[in-house]
């Protein structure tokens, strides 16, 4: 601004200056810019310029009640014009003092005002009120010539800064020791009538600092506006493009005082546009889906401090065009190094930066790991990005569930539970637990969601006093009281948790990952085996519908872990020493990734071999009476050496093979159909008909099956 | 000698899994703390042949040592984050490998086998790149270290130590 102030003073300047926000006060300072004034007491053109009525500070004039005089040395703005004008300031200077020095009787009363606004009544029957503007102007030139011949000798003005009529009131403005003086004006005759002057009611005029800031801000909503403007009309829908090329070329933002990135002006805007664009949005995920790439060609760019605001804005934009910049080097741009991970296009093309930095392909390629077009070159195949983010997400890769069960002691239990702690937990609970089963629950607030699945996690309200997170509870009160033993403690803590509903093993089983292993060490409540006994830990990862009211649903991931051993004597066969819920915020299960090591997957080879394999089949046929295909399918899993197909078949390592094909054929059906997962019996092929011949088996050779 | 009281089994299992999450995690998270994973995990010998049952991410691994190099190869860079676990006692006679002299109980809960649920966040990072944040479940089950007992056990060797592991990414 303060650069623009040395521009020629005259010149209709609208849009700029009130674009600044500048504060230009707005209602009536008397200050330069009026119409030719005709002073009452000598037809003097004060000021001499003629000036046009578009002064400044007159944008938001609510109440123009009077043209505005000339502005008097050494109170007006550090803005107002002064080149061309300094000969007629001192003029008016002069003359003023010489009014001043006109009179000199001094009165004795005193209105102590102590603000520096006055009432003065008695306009109105005046015979200036017959003027065109109700005899305002001349009132108050009245008020400051008396004023100021008040003091006689001193060659004080009086200068009233502001003045509006309310009602059949003026209430003027002005500092402090001139309101001293004006107020003792008060029963001054004006134009044939008797005026009264006292201090304004803190009902305070229209005007005051509340007002100004009203105007600020309107400034601000202008600009802001402005802004919307400039960015709908630089947004392509279509490409879901947001071109902020060639900014300082853009008219509008000329007009706002936006030049080249280095300028200060220009710094503010780029940011300020930034927030403006950030407030179209109403979630992160508008905005992504809203604005994918961005455009900052042809700008004159050295570096990118000045619109480096975007990478916040922006964060997630996937291609980036910066080509016919002036960037030199790496350097410029390492403020982006580790900002838009998403980026997939990026364009550097027509910079100083491709012939003076020959390698920086390579670098960049590095900075941006899913980088896929460098200068219009592909760099990488989506398939390449795809592997090494795969990579880097899962280093260890994730695979079907290790479902390792003792004679389907596991499968039955889940089974049992999915079925029965929906509908009836009491019978759930006498099915499988006794004195001594424990029970406890822990919720993890803060667990990691999907990007793509934010809606607002419904309360926990319902589980956090029976939470026991570890990392939250750290006295051993609540420690030993969440925990609860026993039928009698767990059964009234299942009747306050809410209902649930969880996904069917049958239709559903893809929202599963069930997992088991056999775990040595248990107590034999028996008392038989002191040195323990062995038993089966599972855990169990998915989700559930809880049903919070009659109308309300709300989804939740779990984890949970069980640790089954044999029961005693007197009590459920199998029965649950350890029950440990984890709930977590939904998201959606991770599943094996396609790449993931399949378990034995075999090709049969063809010609010689194929008459042993023939015979070996017939073996596995005798010995397990399964027919010839099913016979072929499980030796395929197991190299085809018997011994290990027979073992395979015993330890249900088929049922597993058999649920890892399941998951993988639902996952193509998914993608297909992006529905649920088809039932696995809808799969009439041979692997259902293996895995119905299997689950209708019980071999009985691990500890855990003889208690069956 | 009695089964330790109840209030004993929570005060020690509790502590027992606060120790182990406190160590083990922040051992995952830096090159130094993974070239001694294998101190975690139970070793088999002649009178306890048991070995630790271990599985990542549905993969069965053999052995710690086999866990130890599949994070100092295969992992270039993780930071696990706990943000909730739990616990309780599985067995408070725990007599897996030792001998019948030893089988009676012990009331200060120190042979007991405790099952542990740890739930958290974890992101893992290779050269340049940051993965995104994922989340992981893991079960485990700790028991103690007999060689710990005694009074001329090792000094610094940890009381509790890992039969079964179960992790899985959950997200």
């Amino acid at each position: 601004m303060i650069q623009r102030s040395t521009a020629p003073p005259r010149g209709p300047r609208s849009g700029p200056s009130g674009a600044q926000g500048g504060g230009r006060g707005g209602i009536q300072k008397r200050r330069g810019g009026g119409p030719v004034r005709v002073d009452k007491d000598g037809d003097l053109d004060m000021d001499g310029s003629g000036r046009g009525k578009s002064g400044k500070g007159r944008l938001e004039s609510p109440t123009p009640t009077r043209p505005q005089r000339p502005q008097p040395p050494g109170r007006g703005r550090a803005s107002t014009p002064r080149a061309g004008n300094l000969g007629t300031q001192k003029a008016q200077q002069a003359i003023l003092r010489g009014l001043g020095a006109k009179q000199a009787n001094v009165l004795d009363s005193r209105v102590s005002t102590g603000g520096t606004t006055l009432q003065v009544d008695g306009l109105k029957s005046s015979k200036a009120a017959s003027n065109p503007d109700g005899g305002l102007d001349s009132l108050l030139g009245f008020l400051e010539r008396k004023a100021a011949a008040l003091d006689s000798g001193s060659n004080r003005t009086v200068r009233i800064k502001k003045s509006h009529i309310k009602g059949d009131s003026v209430i003027i403005t002005a500092s402090p020791e001139d309101i001293e003086q004006i107020a003792k004006l008060n029963s001054f005759v004006f134009a044939g009538s008797s005026l009264t002057i006292k201090p304004c009611e803190s009902a305070s005029p229209p005007h005051g600092p509340k007002e100004d800031k009203n105007v600020v801000s309107q400034t601000a909503q202008e600009t802001k506006e402005k802004f919307r403007a400039i960015l709908a009309a630089r947004y392509d829908g279509n490409l879901k493009l947001l071109n902020l090329s060639a900014l300082a070329q853009d008219t509008e933002l000329l007009q706002m005082g936006f030049g080249a990135f280095d300028e200060k002006t220009t710094s503010k805007l780029f940011p300020a546009l930034m927030v403006v664009a950030d407030q179209l949005f109403k979630s992160w995920q508008e905005k992504r889906d809203a604005i994918v790439s961005v455009s900052l060609a042809n700008n004159g760019l050295s570096d990118v401090a000045a619109v480096t605001s975007l990478a916040q804005t922006f964060p997630d934009i996937k291609n980036l065009d910066l080509s016919s910049n002036n960037i030199k080097d790496l350097k410029s741009i390492s403020a982006w190094r580790w900002k838009f991970r998403n980026l997939e296009t990026l364009v550097l093309a027509n910079n100083p930066v491709e012939t003076q930095a020959p390698n920086f392909n390579v670098e960049i390629m590095k900075w941006y790991p899913k980088l896929q077009n460098l200068n219009y070159v592909q760099v990488r195949t989506p398939e390449e990005v795809a592997a090494t983010i795969e990579a880097v997400n899962t280093p260890i890769p994730i695979s079907g569930p290790d479902f390792r069960d003792v004679s389907q002691v596991g499968e039955n239990f889940i089974r049992q539970f999915v079925a029965l702690y929906d509908t009836d937990r009491g019978a759930f609970l006498s099915s499988f637990y006794d004195a001594e089963s424990v029970f406890s629950l822990a919720v993890n607030m803060h667990a990691p969601r999907s990007r793509e699945h934010t809606a607002p996690v419904p309360s926990w309200d319902t589980y956090t006093k029976h939470s026991r997170n570890l990392t939250k509870l750290t006295y051993a009160g609540p420690r030993l009281n969440r925990r609860y033993k026993g039928v009698q403690a767990i059964q009234p803590v299942w009747a306050e948790l809410p209902s649930t509903r969880h996904p069917d093993l049958g239709t559903e089983a893809a929202k599963y990952i069930i997992e088991c292993h056999p775990l040595p060490g248990l107590a034999d409540p028996s008392g038989q085996n002191p040195g323990g006994v062995d038993g089966l830990i599972i855990t169990m990862h998915g989700e559930f519908e809880e049903q919070k009211i009659a109308t309300e649903k709300a989804l939740r991931s779990f984890s949970r872990t069980f640790i089954l051993g044999p029961g005693a004597p007197s009590g459920p066969p199998i029965r649950v020493v350890c029950d440990m819920l984890t709930l977590r915020a939904w998201t959606p299960l991770a599943m094996p990734s396609q790449s993931a090591p399949h378990p034995a997957q075999v090709t049969p080879a063809i010609g010689v071999e194929q008459q042993q394999k023939e015979v070996v089949a017939r073996q596995l046929m005798e010995k397990t009476g399964m027919t010839m295909e099913y016979a072929v399918m499980c030796l395929e899993q197991t190299a085809w050496e018997l011994p290990q197909a027979f073992e395979a078949f015993q330890q249900n390592k088929v049922l597993t093979y058999i649920h890892h094909s399941y998951v993988k054929l639902m996952k193509t059906a998914n993608k297909t159909h992006r529905t649920n997962y088809p039932p696995m019996h809808s799969f009439q092929g041979p692997l259902y008909k293996m895995y119905e011949l299997i689950c209708s088996r019980s071999q009985d050779t691990k500890s855990l099956a003889n208690i069956q | 000698m009695a089964e330790p009281a109840d209030d004993i089994q929570v005060k020690i299992a509790t502590d027992a899994a606060e120790k182990f999450v406190e160590s083990y995690y922040p051992s995952l998270n830096n090159a130094k703390g993974r070239a001694h994973l294998t101190e975690f995990y139970i070793r088999p010998t002649e009178a306890s042949p048991l070995q630790a049952d271990i599985t990542l991410n549905g993969n069965t691994v053999a052995d710690p040592a086999q866990l130890q190099s599949i994070f100092e190869n295969q992992v270039s860079k993780a930071h696990y984050d706990v943000q909730s676990f739990d616990c309780q006692v599985i067995n408070t006679n725990y007599n897996v490998g030792i001998n019948e002299t030893m089988f009676a109980p012990n009331k200060d809960g120190k042979k007991m086998s405790i099952l542990v649920m740890v739930n958290g966040s974890v992101k893992y990072f290779r050269d340049n790149t940051d993965g995104e944040i994922r989340g992981f479940t893991e079960t485990l089950v700790l028991v103690p270290n007999f060689e710990a007992h005694g009074p001329k056990s090792p000094k610094g060797a940890k009381k509790w130590l890992i039969q079964s592991q179960t992790f899985r990414l959950v997200l």
